[in-house]
Order: C-alpha cells, then structure tokens, then sequence
C-alpha cells in the first residue's frame, strides 16, 4: 500500500508574474484516497492541471511508477494512465452518455470511420456493473443531474484506462445524498486498485474518505498529514496559517418590520410545470431567512423572480411594502437589493473584463460611479481596491481578468461588490460555495453583520450547517413549495433531512412564515 | 432548465417550421392574386413540371454544397460567412481554367477540379487566420466575400477586358439508362447533370459522417465543448482545420457546379453570378437546423422558389418583380428565427479556442 504511484518534486508554474505553483511536493500512494486542501488560489487546481498534462509546469518532475514523465498535452497524461474530472465538467451537452465516454477513443467499425455505437454503449454497461453504478448509456447528457454528469465523467476516465482518478472539488455542487453516493464509488475504485487525489474545502470529507492529506498555501506545499492522526482544527490552521472560527458567533435577532414579502408566488417553467407554488413568506429587516433543500425544488427559480430576472405567473414581491414584480433589475438595485448569484461565471461576473469593470456591473447608473453618464474610472478604481482589501481578493490586482482569478476568489468579488451597495435586502444564493475555510468564515460574518445592521437577508444554501447556523427561521423547500418554517436551533439533521425529501419530521415546532404586522398591509 | 428549453425547442421547431411553410405558401398565393390577372396563375401552375423540378434541382446545387460546407465549419465551432467569397473564386477560376486551357469535356473537368482546389486554399487561408491567429471569424468571413468579391471580376477584366467571360462549355449531363424513362423522376433524378449526383450522394455521406463516424463526433464536441474535446486527448484545432476545409472543397463544388455545370460563363457585374447563394446557404442550414438532410430540403425550396421566379418572368403579360421573389428565403428565416426563438447554434460557435492558459 506504501507504494507510491504519483511523485510531483519542485513543481513551479507561473503565469506571468502570479506564481500559482511554488517548488510543490506531493507524493500519492497506490490504492489510497488523497485529498487536497488549501484557501481559494493556494494552486490546487494549477497542480492538478499540470499533472494533468493542461499545464506545462515551469520547473519540477512528474514521477508516475518511478518513472519521470513530461506531458505535452492531456493525451499523455491519459496514456499514463492519470483521468481528471473538472471542477466545471468537461461534457458535450446534446450528446449520449455513451457518445461522451468514448469521444476521443471511438471503438471503430467498418473501415474504421463509423462509430461503433453498440460497442460504446457495452462498454458504459460493463463499467457501470463493474464499478456499482448506474448511468444510462442512451440517456442525453442535458437532461441529467449534476450527480449523474459527474459519473459520467468518471466513466470517461475509465474508460480510457485510468488508474489515477484526479477530481477537482466533485462535491461542491452534489446533495448529501450524492456525497455519500460518491464516496461509495471512492470506495469501489480504491478496492480495485485505483488511486484516487480529490481537492476538496469541506474538511469533515477530508477527514471521513482520505487516506492522506496534503495542504497547499499561496501555492507551496505546507505538509502531508495522515488522517488519523489531524483534526479539522488543524487542518483549518495549516490552510489559512491562523486560528480559524469553524462556528460564526450570532447575537440575538432583534427584527424589524417587514423587508421582502413573497405572496402567494408561483414560478412555472417552459413545459407550464410549476416551480414554485403558491409560496408566502416574509422576512423582516434584521433577519436572516434561509432556505434548505435539495438543489432543483424551486429554489433558483424564486431567487430569479424575486430579484428580477424572471416575472412570476402569478403572485407579488413585496419589497419595503411596495410591490416591485413588475420591476426592472436595475429598479431593484436602485432600490437597494443585493444579489449573489449561485453562477458566478454566468451571472455574477463578465469573465474576460477586468477586476475593475466587473466592480462596476449594476452600478453603472449610480451617480457615484457615472456621473452624467460617464464612468469616473478614479472613483471606481479605489471602490474596486476597497473591496480587494476588504474581501481579500488574490492577487490583489484590479487590472486582473476574472477568468484569471481561482473560483473562491471570483466569488469573493462578487460578494464585496453586492455587500458595498450598501442594501437594505441581500438575496445570497449559494454564497460560500467553492470558498475555502476562511474565506466562509468571511462571507457568513458578513452576512451576520448584514442582518446585525437590520437589513433582510435571504439565504438559499444547500449546506445544511450553514442554512442553520445563519438562519434566524429556516424554510425548507421541496417541489416548489415548503414541506415546513422552522426554528434552525430547535431542528436536527435528521429531521431537516426527512423535510428536504418532503416527509413530515415528527417533532418539529414550526415557526410562522410570515404575517407579522399589519404595516406591510397598508403600504400596499 | 435547460432541459426543458432543448424539448420544447425541437416539438416548438416542427410546428413552427410547419407554420411558416404554410405561411410562405399563403403569402406567394396572395402576391399572385394581388399582382396577376386569374388566368395566369393557371399558367404559372402549368410550369411547374419535371423540367422545372430539373432546372430547380440544378440551381440547388451551388446553395447546397455552400450550406453543407457551412454545416461542417460552424459546427466544429468556426462560423465561416465567407461561404459566399468562396463560390465566387471557385466559380472565377472554374471558368478562367476552362477557358486557358480550351478543348472538350477534359477541360471541363480541369477547370472544375482548379475550382475545388481555389476554393479549399482560400478556405485554408480563412482557416489559419481564424484559428491560428485567432482574428474575428465574423470579420474574416467578411473579408473573404469582399476579397473575392473584388478580385474575381478584377481578374476577369484583367483576362478578357471586361468582367464578364466569354462562353464556356459545361458539364455534359449524365443519362442513367433505363432509370431515366421513369415518369417525372426520371429525367429530374437519372439525366442530370454530374454535379447533381455529386450533391445526392453529399448529402447523406454529410449527414452520416457528422452523426455517425468518429470525426463527426470530434466536430460537433469542438463545436459545443472544445475543452471537453481536449482533455480527451484531442487536438481542437486540427478538427476544426479539417472542417473548414471541408466547407472550401463544398463550396468549391457548389461554385463549380454553378459555373461548369450551367452557365458556362463568368459574369463579373454587380453581386456576381453567384448572387447571393452562399447566403442563402447559410439561411439554409439555419433553416434546416445543422441538419445536412433537411438543409438539403431547405436549400432545394429556396431554389425551386427561385426557378419559379425565372419561368415566370417567361409568361408572357405577367410582371412579378424578381427581386421580391428573391427575399423570400430571408423572410422566412427570419420568420422561422423569430418564432422558435432560435435555431440551436453549437455552443461554442464563433469562439476561439486556446488550450493553455485560459
Ligand atoms: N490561467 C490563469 N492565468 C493567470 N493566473 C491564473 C490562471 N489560473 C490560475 N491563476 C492564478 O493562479 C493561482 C492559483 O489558482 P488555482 O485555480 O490553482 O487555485 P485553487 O487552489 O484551485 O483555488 P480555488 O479553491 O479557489 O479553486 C491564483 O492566484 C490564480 O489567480
Ligand atoms: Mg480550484
């Protein structure tokens, strides 16, 4: 088992002058699970990439077996028998399952240009039986769960022989049930004899699948710890090289009146099927409202009507008591509405702009920023340089691109622009995932603080600690409408899971989901 | 979701597309009505016979082979809108070889391969600009057109003193015994022109190399993913190097095919004999939604509309304007356009692809 199959020595890669990778160190073992760590653009994904034959690294030896290998491309990589799957799944959307596991190595018929159809669909059954999954071959890609694309990535590795399994934070967008699901295969590919490193932020998944850990900070390697012998106390201090709160300390919520009002909402989609059904709540201004549920009960489709991006069948929004569902994006910032998109590469950020330019996107009709239609690039600028320091966005370099920015440190841009408008409603979906430890710290503090200041928060989350940490009362959606309102401190794990799958949990006290006061009434 | 919109895109693009045929079919009715006295249009229905679905089938040629080639580029990923530019330069040095080199049907054929060849080297150019060096492929598409659209008649000037060529001779029909005598499909399918099996035979090989060979598979994953074609192992811009030159051999065969296969000179004034056919190429595979078959259907409608439009200008006492007839097939694009939102482009159409460092 002590035989190690990947060695990377002194691995350097820099872009420009950004050194993503320092001199980084990591040995993997045969069979095991190894995981790793480190704070948004400590260069895990850089390393993977370059292991992966994406990256030429600048200096350093890769060793697979012993033996020292150059990778050109990720066709050498494959040939030496190393799979990745990507943070952002690399699948051809409109085509099969099938089709997607052997594009690159059709398994040929006559002549050798047609596609042997019959035998990629064989060989997707023989892997899904062999490894104890089910992932139907004939099935298109698009109309799958994330879950389900990422087994087909697996698949893909597999099929091309793999043994080294690389995976680029595979649970970041799963269910706890898909986790689970996962692990499972972990555990049937290290039976048999595959390797598998996986970057993950959640800490107790470290500690509960990998037989190893190693840490990366500002891209050099910081250690290799055995499991056994760590805590996630530890690990937190070896990322982020300082004391780390893993619980957000809230005072009491002293509410308000009513913030955002949501009446009788329904959201359906293009086929008519209802999304959101007849949903009610309020949230009052000092209060965190959250909302659990598994990904895909309704929850992006409110968060869209809610902020404007799409208009309700039927139903209002109420924001300070005035109905906005008619209201444009930019009437609802101007209104003082905060978004975090869950997309940020879609929705929260231009990719190919600037630090800079990005910092402007819903305020380009702020005065502050555009007087008489003009940008003032001085005033922005220490705007955007504010938030850099403020919200630790690495490197700290308004002239960046986003697309050059790691995922965590995208998301933490997106985060100080929507918190410095200033909001009286924050909607944050999703906030904190893909963020590193301290980074989550971060986020959620100022989500609390947010709430201290007596503003309406909206969080939708599928992290269950944080929804129930953060929330002052906590809605639990299932099929576009809440299986129950309850109080997050007075509500187990297990109970919450029962509601996520729409069950009654017995012994849950439900709260009220609205109807505080008759204000809101009267400013109709 | 985005499942639920690709579902409702193909049942929406069936009666959409059906609604719009009827549409183009009510509104040529109500032009006609408008514009002629009611005998005529007896007269007009009587043209439509095997003859016409020929001389249809024959002006399909050149739009067809545009729109296959198009087919191929856009979906590795390369919008290639210089499909015009290239049926100009085939159908230029088509006829200038043909004429150098003088004599029978093997001139013919000499100027015909010269024109494939043209064609797939101003392709080649296209191609390296765009994936090379990346420039706009919009734009690049544009200076492929204009270029051709100034150097063919430039040369022809230079050649023959004026833009326009001298005579020709074309590709002699083939005659298929026996399967030629079938009523009405016989002489529009098994006495036509070489150009014209080229094409039947095209169509189905297009549509069975994108959906069913290992390179098809590489030329729609460039054009959706290319980074999931990538860490596949695949090198991205080799795939969509042959798909554009694919789009250069196809559309060299189309402005051959127009040139040596029916009108046997080289007209250089205003749009060129070519006159806008490579556009409507394009307007033809987005009509028939990528798909070689239906582009095929679509390409051969907008031809039959056109034939139409040359036997009528024949009937005597009637006067429909040509050029209204000629923007039929734009209307109904973007028609059909409209109604189903859009035609479903490869994701990563018109984007460049970089393997390191983006
Ligand atoms: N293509 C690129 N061009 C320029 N800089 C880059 C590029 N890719 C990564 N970087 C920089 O390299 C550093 C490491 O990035 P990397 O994506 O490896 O981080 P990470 O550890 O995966 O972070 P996260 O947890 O946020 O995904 C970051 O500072 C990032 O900005
Ligand atoms: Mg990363």
């Amino acid at each position: 088992m002590n035989e190690p199959v990947v060695e990377l020595d002194g691995i350097t890669k820099r872009f420009g002058d950004v050194v993503a990778n320092d001199r980084v160190e990591l040995t993997v073992d045969r069979g095991s699970v190894h995981v790793l760590l480190g704070e948004n653009g400590a260069g895990k994904t850089t390393l993977m990439n370059v292991l992966y034959g994406l990256y030429e690294p600048n200096e350093g030896e890769i060793r697979i077996d012993g033996t020292p290998r150059e990778f050109d491309s990720p066709r050498d990589a494959i040939d030496a028998g190393i799979g990745m799957i990507h943070q952002h799944f690399m699948l051809v959307d409109p085509m099969t399952v099938a089709d997607n596991v052997v594009l690159g190595n059709e398994p040929r018929s006559r002549l050798g240009f047609t596609v042997d159809r019959e035998a990629a669909r064989e060989a997707v059954t023989d892997l899904t039986a062999r490894y104890g999954f089910d992932v139907e071959p004939d099935a298109v890609v698009e109309d799958l769960s994330v879950g389900v694309q990422q087994r087909v990535e697996i698949l893909k590795a597999l099929y091309r022989g793999a043994d080294i399994l690389i995976l680029d934070e595979p649970t970041a967008v799963l269910t706890p049930q898909e986790v689970e699901e996962l692990f499972d295969i972990f555990d049937e590919l290290t039976d048999q004899g595959k390797t598998i490193i996986f970057i993950t932020h959640k800490l107790g998944e470290a500690l509960g699948v990998a037989d190893a850990i190693t840490v990366l900070r500002d891209g050099e390697t910081v250690g290799t710890v055995d499991t056994s012998t760590t805590s996630k106390r530890e690990l937190a201090e070896l990322m982020v090289g300082r004391e780390v709160l893993l619980d957000v300390e809230k005072p009491p919520s002293s509410p308000g009146d009513v913030g955002l009002e949501v009446s009788d909402l329904t959201v359906t989609d293009d086929r008519g099927v209802d999304q959101v059904s007849s949903l009610d709540f309020q949230i009052r201004e000092g209060e965190v409202f959250g909302i659990a549920g598994v990904d895909g009960n309704g929850q992006s489709e409110l968060v869209e009507a809610i902020t404007g991006l799409d208009v309700p069948d039927e139903g209002r929004v109420y924001f300070d008591g005035a109905d906005v569902t008619t209201d444009s994006r930019r009437d609802r910032i101007e209104q003082g509405m905060a978004y975090i998109p869950e997309d940020r590469q879609h929705r929260g950020l231009v990719m190919d702009f600037e630090l800079l330019q990005n910092g402007l996107l819903g305020s380009q009709h702020d005065p502050d920023f555009a007087p008489g239609g003009r940008i003032d690039w001085a005033t922005l600028r220490q705007h955007v340089e504010d938030i850099i320091a403020d919200y630790d966005v690495r490197p700290p370099n308004p002239d960046a691109t986003a697309k050059s920015l790691s995922g965590g440190n995208q998301q933490k841009l997106v985060a100080g622009r929507e918190f410095e408008r200033d909001p009286r409603v924050v909607v944050a979906s999703h906030p904190t995932r893909g963020l590193d430890v301290g980074s989550v710290e971060f986020v959620q503090e100022k989500l609390v603080e947010l709430r201290n200041e007596g503003k309406a928060v909206l969080l939708v989350s599928s992290k269950l600690d944080e929804v129930q940490q953060l929330s002052d009362r906590l809605g639990v959606m299932y099929e576009g409408a809440f299986t129950d309102v309850v109080d997050p401190d007075d509500v187990t794990e297990e109970q919450l899971g029962l509601l996520m799958a729409g069950q009654d949990a017995d012994g849950v006290t439900s709260v009220p989901a609205g109807d505080f006061e008759a204000e809101a009434e009267v400013g109709r | 979701m985005a499942v639920a919109r690709s579902r409702e895109v193909t049942t929406m693009n069936r009666k959409a597309i059906a609604l719009v045929v009827v549409a183009g079919v009510a509104l040529a009715g109500l032009v006609s009505v408008a514009f002629f006295p009611a005998g005529s249009i007896a007269a007009v229905v009587a043209v439509v016979d095997a003859n016409y679905l020929g001389a249809a089938l024959r002006l399909t040629v050149p739009i067809a082979f545009a729109a296959l080639g198009g087919i191929f580029a856009e979906k590795s990923g390369v919008i290639n809108i210089g499909l015009e530019g290239l049926l100009i330069i085939a159908a230029f040095v088509g006829i200038a070889t043909t004429y150098t080199v003088g004599g029978g049907q093997a001139a013919v054929w000499i100027g015909f391969a010269a024109a494939v060849l043209a064609s797939t080297l101003f392709a080649l150019l296209f191609a390296v600009v765009t994936i090379e060096f990346k420039a706009d492929q919009i734009i690049a598409g544009l200076a492929v057109w204009l270029i051709a659209l100034g150097l063919g008649p430039f040369t022809a000037r230079v050649i023959w003193g004026t833009v326009n060529s001298p005579s020709v001779p074309t590709l002699n029909d083939w005659t298929v015994p026996v399967l030629s005598e079938i009523p009405w499909v016989g002489p529009v399918l098994f006495d036509a022109n070489p150009t014209v099996y080229m094409l039947l035979v095209a169509v189905p090989l297009s549509w069975y190399a994108l959906n069913r060979t290992a390179f098809g598979y590489r030329v729609r994953a460039s054009g959706e993913n290319p980074r999931a074609l990538d860490t596949a192992g695949v090198n991205v811009s080799l795939v969509r190097y042959k798909s554009v030159l694919i789009s250069g051999v196809f559309s060299g065969i189309g402005g051959a095919g127009l040139a040596l296969g029916q009108v046997g000179q080289f007209i250089g004034s205003g749009q060129t004999m070519v006159g806008g056919r490579g556009w409507i190429g394009i307007t033809a595979y987005l009509f028939g939604n990528y798909n070689p078959i239906a582009t095929f259907g679509a390409s051969f409608l907008f031809a039959a509309l056109d034939a139409l439009q040359i036997r009528i200008q024949q009937i005597p006492g009637l006067d429909l304007p040509g050029s209204l007839v000629r923007i039929v097939p734009f209307v109904i694009v973007i028609v059909v356009l409209a109604l189903i939102g859009k035609t479903r482009l490869p994701s990563a159409a018109g984007e460049h692809y970089d393997s390191d460092e983006d």
